[in-house]
């Protein structure tokens, strides 16, 4: 079974870091348009606060509804796509809704949202999508959910840390976030290739992989 | 062992009753307010006749003083380098000045230069509130003053300046959005025929050199006064100024030789008509480090 943890912890420790590294990011992307006030801040955080809220109720529902890898693997592959669109539709949607929105408040929510909703929902999943394969599994894991969640956060700590005192100052901002969804892209159509769930038998699940 | 922890008792019960800012008070330097505001944590401190309003929790990073005597001089280097730089479009008749601090700038604007229209902007509501608490700072008719991002504010106006100045800069940390080729292009567009910008920066770091190279980007022309006394520097940039470093000495005579109690002429020599910097990148809205540069001595 060690495939299926490395499987686990590829996908943890990847999208637990371009998630912070995407919000990191994002204050990039909004200041030319919004301003650098506390306003900025308060919507970034604020924007992600909900699209975790979002993918941890969708993650959770979904692993209940289908305990298969493969059903995670194809929303991380829709999310990555759209993680490389972000560089080409960011700066005309923060252009179009800054010129119609005078509250920079208001504004900066809804391009955060409008930029960020899928993809970030989509990431926050993957946590609580393991949580209930491996509760569906039955089997004796040596992951138990806090230890997901902890695994997670080091990739977090890593996106944050490297995309704010790194990456910063060696790339411009679009192309960290082109390689963010190449790297995103990547792990998760090697999940769909390896086909992890032939390796997890689920009692009553079907075996669909 | 017991006298020695009832010691250590003492003294933490000493340090909790008498905090730094008495301590200090102690050694002739008052505090007079400190608090956080949603941007910085402010401390206006008194020494003999000079008050200063200082941003963040160090205490020798970016400060705004005033000389309660004698309000109109320049405590600082760094300000009288940039009524200097008023050298270059001597017959401005309206100036927008983004990053108001204890109000310093505009107090010598209203004293001494009462024929230009002053538009200052400055992000954070309490600093305004305490400039005009304790730094004697009102707004004359004739002067302006809007609470907004510097970028928003002039993304939004639809004024056309003869000088903006940009003294929003921390030593510690900048607002990035506000260094970049974008914004100077937006700055630019903003400003009349013949306009100039003039900006309060340190030329010890690497942001500096990435700065000039930013400005010589998007403007014909970039001058520097390096200053002699302090690590500020100020760029002038303009597409057409109404002279060269050469011909500051000619502007200078024209105003006496001075705006209120700043000596031009001291001043002037420091302009350079190309700053000595290393290759640098252009700084931009997509590729735009200008934190991480700050941090970076050369």
């Amino acid at each position: 079974m060690p495939i299926v943890y490395a499987v686990f912890i590829l996908l943890l420790v990847s999208f637990g870091a371009s998630v912070m590294s995407l919000e990191i990011l994002s204050s990039n992307m909004m200041s030319p348009y919004f301003g650098g006030s506390i306003y900025i801040w308060g919507s970034i955080i604020s924007s992600f606060m909900v699209h975790f809220s979002v993918g941890y109720v969708l993650g959770g529902w979904l692993s209940r509804k289908y305990p298969q890898i493969w059903v995670l693997a194809s929303f991380l592959v829709v999310c990555s796509l759209w993680v490389l669109m972000i560089p080409v539709i960011y700066k005309p949607v923060c252009e179009y809704i800054s010129e119609g929105i005078v509250d920079v408040r208001l504004g900066s929510l809804i391009a955060m949202n409008v930029i960020f909703l899928v993809p970030i929902s989509i990431m926050a999943m993957v946590s609580p999508y393991i949580i209930g394969i491996i509760a569906a599994w039955q089997r004796q894991s040596g992951l138990s959910a806090g230890m997901i969640l902890f695994i997670s956060t080091v990739g977090s700590f890593a996106g944050t840390n490297a995309t704010a005192f790194y990456l910063i100052g060696l790339f411009p901002v679009s192309r960290i976030i082109a390689g963010v969804g190449i790297i995103c892209l990547a792990v998760s159509l090697i999940v769909l290739l390896l086909r992890i769930d032939r390796r997890i038998r689920i009692p009553g699940a079907n075996d669909c992989a | 062992m017991k006298g020695n922890t009832n010691m250590g008792i003492i003294l933490l019960a000493f340090l909790w009753l008498f905090p730094a800012t008495q301590a200090m008070a102690a050694a002739g330097s008052q505090i007079l307010y400190e608090r956080d505001s949603i941007y910085h944590h402010i401390t206006i401190r008194q020494e003999g006749m000079q008050r200063c309003m200082i941003f963040g929790r160090q205490r020798d990073l970016r400060q705004t003083c005033i000389d309660l005597e004698k309000p109109d001089a320049s405590v600082f280097e760094y300000t009288a380098m940039m009524f200097a730089g008023f050298l270059f479009r001597p017959e401005a008749k309206s100036v927008c000045l983004i990053g108001l601090g204890g109000g310093y700038i505009p107090t010598v604007f209203r004293m001494h230069l009462p024929q230009v229209r002053l538009h200052s902007v400055e992000v954070d509501p309490l600093v305004e509130k305490l400039a005009s608490e304790y730094f004697g700072f009102s707004i004359p008719a004739g002067q302006k003053l809007s609470i907004d991002d510097g970028r928003q504010f002039l993304k939004k106006s639809r004024e056309r300046y003869d000088q903006i100045w940009l003294d929003a800069f921390n030593s510690d940390y900048i607002p990035s959005h506000m260094a970049t080729k974008e914004f100077l292009m937006l700055t630019r567009s903003r400003l009349t025929d013949g306009g100039i910008v003039i900006q309060n920066l340190f030329c010890n770091n690497r942001l500096y050199d990435a700065q000039i190279a930013t400005f010589r980007s998007v403007f014909a022309k970039v001058f520097v006064f390096e200053g002699q006394n302090s690590g500020s520097c100020i760029i002038v940039a303009s597409d057409r100024p109404a002279t060269d470093p050469a011909g500051l000495r000619k502007q200078a005579e024209r105003l006496g030789g001075r705006i209120g109690r700043i000596d031009l002429f001291a001043e002037i020599v420091k302009c350079k008509a190309s700053a000595a910097v290393k290759k640098a990148p252009v700084l931009t809205d997509d590729y735009n480090p200008a934190n991480l540069l700050l941090m970076q001595k050369k």
